[in-house]
């Protein structure tokens, strides 16, 4: 829907909401045919986590100790774990966990970076240069050690995780945003505005942020690749999500953690379901970019 | 030029204190009970008030924030990093003996990502849309997308599997034993040099596809020096400058990426240090390592940002 509103047509301002989003995805697929496709690989990739359930041919935490450590064969074709729970169940659920993670993270993180970065851009003065410095210290440690802290620091739990690779996210926003609305600010039209007595948070709301929301877009899709590594990072250390829920992480960490020679078929397939899924987002975001700010191509 | 150093180095020691209060904040301030981490919360529950009280008091933990922070700067500043619940090896003496092959592991991994990045960019840049570019961008798309630790998991399966090989589990010294120092940290390098080398070919490749149309190179060329002399003397020393700034942001990757990395590999360095404070929810190593880490992450960049300065006289050293 964003989406619509960002596009450069202003004919389909006339049509009814589902025509319009249909033709700005149409739009989107004819721009860039690849990352129409990789889209598609990323919805499917959300539609098998939310339909776990019913796609998964077993349940996630039943052993089978019948069938423990075996091999792919026809019954558990991605093989079992050490206590016989079914590999392939486990990796379609952990994409729930992934994708709950990913999309959370980024949403709060981004969000809060974003809407820091319009305040303090708007504003400027003393509560700038603050938030700035802030900022530069959040920067100042790489991503996964500040996550790892953080997550380590509030105990285990989905909500931690989600929290703590948000705050990773925040200086993206801030200062991207920040950066955009420091152009923006000295516009004529903002002027225009403000003379006709707009508040500021009329400017703002009404004037700044529409400007600011494709900027947005590429920002939280681009960072949704990043936040599934870190957070199956952080499940391989001990910190995600806590076992018995299946992640990608945790089920890799389990598999190190089997003995001296893990199993191939469990490090496997969790590793491929993390690479093809960061793989989906991250072309499906840099299709996104080029279709929203060509400008921007190689710039986030 | 030496003032411009002075003011970074300020800077930086600004940040640095920054970066401790974001330590302190998070590992101590954050919600969340450091005897529940330390004994887990079933440890905790079975704990009496009064020993809760005595355990508080004795890790100084029942102190005002400000003291406390106070005495762990004094600590820091002393050199005294504290020890672990569960080790007998002073944190400092871990860093030590562990730090090293962390530090030759990053080394190693940035001189890869260079030697892979550059060449496979100035290719792919010469003839964009071509084979070798869509091959080379595949690569780099696909190496952003694996997760290092599973690359790495990949790697010591299939050695041990085809090879039968698995490197040494024991820390040795480059000094001492190079050929068993070298085993132990090739295969991280390795796995952090291509995850490194496809942000540097990116980078690269843009950088050089613009650098390519700037006049000074049409000028080259027109002066009648060969293709190869072009590329090699004007062109890609100045498409190198933000690929240079980019591998100082990079080292961030690195340093955090060991820490799963060596993990999967099992390696002896740093990295295996975080993560075994981190399973043994040991607040106080993390929280020195935590800020080491960022330390150093920092001081890097500071140098980073002078030798871009030293390289480019286009930037002002203000």
């Amino acid at each position: 829907m964003s989406i619509s509103q960002t596009s450069e047509l202003p004919a389909l301002r006339r049509r009814s909401l589902p025509q319009r989003v249909a033709a700005a995805l149409w739009y989107f697929a004819r721009r860039s045919p690849m990352s129409a496709f990789w889209g598609v690989v990323a919805l499917t990739i959300v539609i098998v986590a939310i339909a776990a359930p019913w796609i998964a041919p077993f349940e996630p935490l039943r052993s089978d100790f019948r069938h423990m450590t075996k091999a792919p064969d026809a019954l558990h074709i991605f093989g079992t774990d050490q206590i016989g729970r079914d590999t392939l169940t486990r990796v379609i659920y952990g994409s729930r966990a992934s994708l709950l993670v990913a999309f959370g993270a980024v949403l709060l993180g981004t969000t809060t970076g974003a809407l820091w970065g319009l305040a303090s851009g708007f504003f400027g003065g003393r509560f700038d240069l603050i938030s700035q410095r802030v900022i530069e210290f959040l920067q100042a440690f790489p991503d996964l050690i500040l996550a790892m802290a953080i997550a380590m620091a509030l105990g285990a739990g989905t909500g931690t995780v989600i929290v703590a690779i948000a705050i990773t996210r925040i200086p993206f926003g801030g200062r991207i945003i920040r950066a955009v609305v420091l152009s923006l600010k000295e516009l004529a039209y903002v002027e225009a505005a403000r003379g006709l007595g707009a508040s500021n948070l009329r400017l703002m709301a009404r004037h700044i942020l529409p400007q600011c929301i494709a900027p947005y877009l590429i920002l939280a899709t681009t960072h949704l690749g990043v936040a599934i590594i870190i957070e199956a990072s952080l499940g391989f250390l001990g910190v995600g999500i806590p076992p018995p829920m299946p992640t990608w992480g945790n089920m890799l960490a389990d598999a190190l953690n089997s003995g001296l020679v893990p199993p191939w078929w469990l490090v496997l397939f969790p590793g491929a379901a993390i690479t093809l899924t960061v793989l989906a987002f991250n072309l499906l975001g840099d299709g996104i970019r080029d279709v929203l700010d060509p400008r921007l191509r190689g710039a986030l | 030029m030496l003032a411009y150093i002075v003011r970074r180095l300020v800077f930086g020691a600004l940040t640095i204190v920054g970066v401790s209060i974001v330590v302190f904040v998070v590992m101590r301030v954050l919600p969340g009970d450091p005897l529940v981490a330390i004994f887990g919360s079933e440890g905790f529950t079975k704990l009496t008030p009064e020993q809760r009280e005595n355990y508080m008091t004795a890790l100084g933990l029942s102190d005002p924030l400000w003291l406390q922070y106070w005495h762990w700067v004094v600590d820091i500043a002393r050199g005294q990093f504290g020890h672990s619940f569960f080790r007998s090896e002073s944190v400092a003496d871990t860093i030590l003996r562990r730090g090293p092959i962390t530090a030759e592991i990053a080394l190693l991994s940035v001189a890869l990502s260079w030697v892979v990045g550059v060449p496979v960019a100035v290719l792919s840049a010469l003839r964009p849309n071509s084979a070798v570019d869509n091959i080379a961008r595949f690569f780099s798309i696909l190496f952003l997308a694996i997760p290092g630790f599973w690359f790495g998991m990949l790697i010591v399966l299939a050695s041990l599997f085809w090879f039968g090989y698995k490197s040494p589990m024991a820390g040795v010294s480059l000094f001492t034993d190079p050929w068993g120092n070298f085993q132990i940290i090739i295969g991280p390098a390795v796995v952090l040099g291509l995850g490194q080398a496809a942000y540097i070919t990116r980078m690269a490749r843009s950088s050089l596809l613009e650098v390519i149309r700037e006049d000074f190179v049409r000028t080259a060329r027109a002066k009648g020096l060969t293709g190869r002399l072009v590329i090699t003397l004007h062109a890609l020393p100045n498409a190198l400058l933000p690929v240079i700034t980019l591998s100082g942001i990079l080292l961030g990757f690195v340093l955090a990426g060991s820490i799963p990395v060596e993990r999967a590999f099992g390696t002896p360095g740093l990295g295996s240090s975080m993560f075994s404070a981190v399973s043994e929810r040991d607040i106080f190593v993390m929280q020195n390592l935590v800020f080491l880490y960022a330390v150093v992450f920092v001081m890097l960049n500071i140098i980073v940002d002078v030798i871009i300065a030293w390289l480019d006289p286009r930037i002002h050293y203000q």
